[in-house]
């Protein structure tokens, strides 16, 4: 757990972060969202003490950071940036084991916890390991940033903007592993961004920054459904609301259940558990449907998602 | 390692002739006429070479010490306030001709190696200053950032990640500062240091072109095998940070 | 971010209390019997007295209260006071004349000692650490460099300070003085601009030609590592045959010694930055600005003189900057060869042990670089578009 309490940060006379009290429990994914200049990459550095703050204090599983050695708080927080930092004289695989190293892990074990990542993030362990962050692509030296951050097995990581310089495809695609991941890993995670969808797809309780200060810190389908001011409301673009409102949550939720698996009829468009209700309603739209079956992983029809009940309780 | 095999080749054809000018009195009977005073005596070739390579390497070496130290300081944030007039000094300071700090040496410091080296030094750790500067400013600082993010300490950051990523240009700074010193110190003979510059020197003096062509064509090969060897270090240091497998 | 201004600086009193420690420890000044023999040399307060160690001791003090406290405008009046400093700085020697120089004998001369020009040298550090927390203009800089360069000249042009011994030197030589100055000047400007119109030609033709790049760098950067010595070593012989073999360009004056085998070697040298950085220059105009040009109609030869070129020029002028100090300094090595300049005088003093001809040619050697290294940076600025 994370508890920042009256945190402040002054650079000469401007002041970056403002007085802000935010608590992040164990487990959860809080995303910091808000435009350039808001402060929250600011709060994130002062969480592993990149930044000193002026004021206020930050707790992190109840002690105060400033009571530890700034190395060894470092060292038990992953850290991934936008533009990666990946050191350029090193290879892909002393890159991830880093701080392994830093612990002085023994050289076996770190070589497996390498691999390991590697594999956890589609990376190849045979032929990514050895190439130098150059050879890389941006996506693949993301994945590589974000292996680095995993590799202490931390209890806490520390993402700023990591996918904000890819491109669409890409960044989609990190953002699915991202919460693949994260549902097997459970990682106390803050997360900074300026792109709303990106906050709403991953957080478990997103934080809206302005000016320094925190205008309204709750989950993705409160701050939809009850922005706190213009401001939010602005943020998340009143038009597609209810799509993006959709868009949290997965059909798993709302399909109707078969007693038993049985075999799909090959003629429609079908749709995976773990797609969200938006998708549902853009197949049904697009095909002129009121009814979609939805498969597990293995294939199998597993239930029915009808588009009058889709209605009824999406927005 | 065919990367090596041109330092080596010069450096064996330094040696070889080093050896066997003594030797070629005829051939330099035909540039100088006569039969007497063909070949410079005063020193053996060797000796003259060997004083010459001491004092470039010594100049090299304290040079390098007293540069990358400063270069060190200057951007660690203890010694930051003196960034910028060390960074000044370093480009105003080479814009003052090497000869004229030699020669301004021996007021302070009289004649012989003494002021030689400590000219060879001042000036020569100044292209070393100025490219530590540049290789350790040129760092991307989201490098440094994660670097430190990642719990490195400053002084792991230093030693890991900042002095081997600008270590190629640093290693630049150290050939110009060393094919500089080879020739300032050629020109050290004037104030009295034992270097290659001795017969040419000798030869102006006496008007002897024998003893002016064996000076150059050693200090000529000296220049050439030094420059071809940090050609062959640059090439493999940039080897070493592009290609080396990830060891355990 | 908080302004620097406001902040005790560090830099000053480091420097200052360098420069107090080594002007109390070393010798400010020597008197010397006559010109060759090693003189007696004299500390700051036996030199100058209360008056002059008093002074000295005072205004550094003070340099160092204006830079720790914070009073406002206190790097204006710094720089002020290190300039005026710095001006009158030769007094402090004409003092010393005064006190220590026998009255009785005609050959006695004081030197300058090492305490002096470690003064003059961190008071010069101290004021460029002033300059760059001003953030002064280069009209600013420029303004101080002449203040105190007219300061120096006009303490030269005193009675007081005829018993310099450098300015005794001066004195016996003020027509070898200006004929060194010509025969530096020209050897020097001259080997740059033949070099500038060679390399320019070269550079051309490598750009046009790729396959050329490679062995035409590798010829000049060859050259450019034969150090000055050698180089001119290896001149005399074929120059001296061939001036021997052809008598007509005996009476031009080309042998294997003097400005023929210099202005040779020179040029040698000068091609490696010149072509270098003009090939650059050249070579990385941005192709989108040259493709504008085009698309404007203009021809490939509009495009060059109007568009390549221009851009082109700081970097091209960069080159020049390079090519004329390294020039400078060489043909000072030069004067092994017999060529003349101001390296004449440092051989010369180094062979007679005179330390003060040895200065008077170092120090203008230096002061010609120093002086085109202002003025082309100048130039290389105003050509810099912004």
């Amino acid at each position: 757990m994370i508890e920042l309490k009256g945190v402040t940060r002054r650079f000469g006379e401007a002041v970056a972060v403002d007085n802000i009290d935010l608590t992040i429990e164990t487990g959860e994914v809080c995303v910091l969202v808000g435009s350039s200049g808001c402060g929250k990459s600011t709060t994130l550095r002062m969480i592993n003490r990149l930044l000193p703050r002026t004021s206020g204090q930050i707790l992190v599983d109840g002690e105060d950071i400033n009571k530890a050695d700034p190395e060894a708080l470092r060292l038990n927080m992953g850290y991934a940036i936008q533009s990666t930092g990946l050191f350029p004289h090193w290879t892909v695989a002393r890159n991830i084991g880093v701080v392994p190293t830093l612990l002085k892990w023994p050289a076996q074990k770190r070589d497996e916890r390498v691999t390991e990542l590697l594999a956890l993030l589609g990376l190849d362990p045979e032929t990514d390991a050895r190439k130098y962050p150059h050879q890389l692509s941006g996506g693949q030296a993301q994945r590589v940033g974000v292996a680095r951050a995993l590799a202490g097995d931390p209890n806490i990581l520390l993402m700023d903007e990591p996918f904000g310089a890819l491109d669409a495809i890409t960044r989609e695609s990190l953002q699915q592993e991202m919460l693949r991941i994260q549902r097997q890993l459970n990682k106390t995670t803050v997360f900074v961004t300026h792109d709303i969808d990106e906050a709403l797809k991953l957080a478990s309780r997103i934080a809206v920054m302005d000016q320094g200060r925190i205008i309204q810190h709750d989950t993705p389908e409160a701050i939809l459904r009850r922005p706190a001011s213009a401001f939010v409301e602005n943020l998340i673009g009143k038009g597609d609301r209810g799509l993006k409102l959709l868009a949290l949550r997965t059909v798993s939720g709302l399909m109707e259940r078969h007693p038993e698996p049985r075999h799909p009829e090959p003629v429609t468009d079908s749709l995976n558990e773990s797609d969200s209700l938006r998708i549902a309603l853009s197949l049904m739209l697009w095909n002129n449907t009121e009814k979609l079956p939805v498969l597990d992983a293995s294939g199998a029809e597993v239930g029915i998602v009808n588009r009058e009940q889709l209605l009824k309780v999406g927005a | 390692m065919r990367l090596w095999l041109t330092p080596v080749i010069w450096i064996a054809s330094l040696c070889a002739l080093t050896a066997l000018l003594p030797a070629m009195a005829p051939l330099f009977s035909w540039v100088e006429g006569g039969t007497d005073n063909l070949i410079y005596t005063r020193d053996s070739f060797y000796t003259l070479l060997q004083s010459h390579i001491w004092l470039v390497l010594a100049s090299a070496t304290m040079g390098t010490l007293v540069a990358v130290s400063a270069g060190i300081f200057v951007t660690r944030p203890a010694g930051r306030d003196f960034m910028p007039l060390v960074s000044q000094i370093a480009s105003i300071g080479q814009t003052v001709p090497p000869v004229a700090v030699l020669a301004l040496a021996v007021p302070a410091m009289g004649f012989g190696e003494k002021p030689t080296l400590f000219a060879l030094v001042l000036y020569g750790l100044l292209p070393i200053l100025r490219n530590t500067l540049a290789g350790l400013g040129g760092i991307n600082p989201a490098v440094l950032d994660s670097a430190k993010g990642m719990g490195m300490s400053s002084v792991q950051v230093l030693f890991k990640v900042e002095l081997p990523l600008a270590g190629r240009v640093i290693l630049a700074g150290i050939r110009t500062s060393v094919t500089i010193n080879i020739a300032t110190a050629a020109i050290g003979s004037t104030i009295g240091a034992r270097t290659l510059g001795d017969p040419v020197i000798a030869g102006l003096v006496n008007g002897n072109t024998a003893y002016v062509l064996q000076g150059a064509i050693l200090i000529g090969f000296l220049a050439l095998a030094t420059d071809s060897l940090f050609e062959a270090l640059e090439r493999a240091w940039a080897r070493v940070f592009s290609a080396r497998a990830h060891k355990a | 971010m908080p302004s620097s201004t406001g902040l005790p600086n560090r830099v000053i009193p480091v420097l200052a209390l360098a420069a107090f420690v080594l002007v109390w420890l070393l010798n400010l000044g020597v008197v010397q019997p006559n010109r060759i023999v090693a003189g007696t040399g004299y500390g700051l307060f036996d030199a100058t007295g209360w008056f002059g160690a008093g002074t000295v001791s005072s205004l550094l003090l003070v340099v160092v209260v204006l830079a720790t406290k914070p009073i406002r405008n206190r790097f204006w009046v710094l720089s002020f006071l290190l300039t005026a400093a710095l001006m009158s700085l030769p007094l402090l020697l004409e003092v010393f004349a005064l006190r220590k120089l026998p009255a009785d004998s005609a050959y006695a001369r004081i030197g300058i000692g090492a305490g002096f020009w470690c003064l003059a040298f961190f008071l010069a550090l101290m004021l460029l650490e002033t300059l760059s927390q001003l953030k002064a203009s280069r009209r600013v800089q420029l303004s101080v460099v002449l203040l105190v360069a007219a300061g120096w000249w006009l303490c030269a042009a005193r009675e007081g300070l005829s018993s310099l011994s450098l300015i005794r030197e001066y004195a016996n030589r003020a027509d070898q003085f200006s004929q060194a100055l010509t025969v530096h000047l020209s050897l020097s400007l001259g080997a740059v601009a033949i070099s500038a119109v060679l390399a320019f030609g070269l550079a051309l033709a490598m750009v046009r030609r790729e396959r050329l790049r490679r062995p035409l760098l590798g010829l000049v950067s060859f050259m450019q590592t034969i150090p000055s010595l050698a180089l001119f070593g290896l001149l005399i012989a074929p120059l001296g045959a061939l001036s021997a073999a052809f008598p007509a360009l005996q009476a031009l004056g080309i042998r294997g010694i003097g400005w023929a085998p210099a202005l040779l070697a020179l040029i040698a040298y000068s091609l490696l930055p010149m072509v270098r950085n003009t090939y650059v220059a050249l070579m990385e105009v941005p192709e989108a600005v040259v493709d504008a040009g085009r698309g404007m109609g203009m021809s490939e030869r509009q495009v060059f003189l109007q568009v390549k070129l221009p851009v082109a020029l700081p970097v091209i002028i960069e080159g020049v900057r390079i090519t004329t100090i390294q020039a400078i300094g060489l043909t000072a090595v030069a004067a092994l060869i017999g060529a003349g300049g101001f390296g004449t005088f440092i051989f010369q003093g180094l062979g007679q042990a005179a330390m003060d001809l040895v200065l008077l040619g170092a120090l203008p050697t230096v002061c010609l670089a120093l002086a085109a290294d202002a003025i082309l940076s100048a130039l290389k600025f105003q050509e810099t578009p912004r």
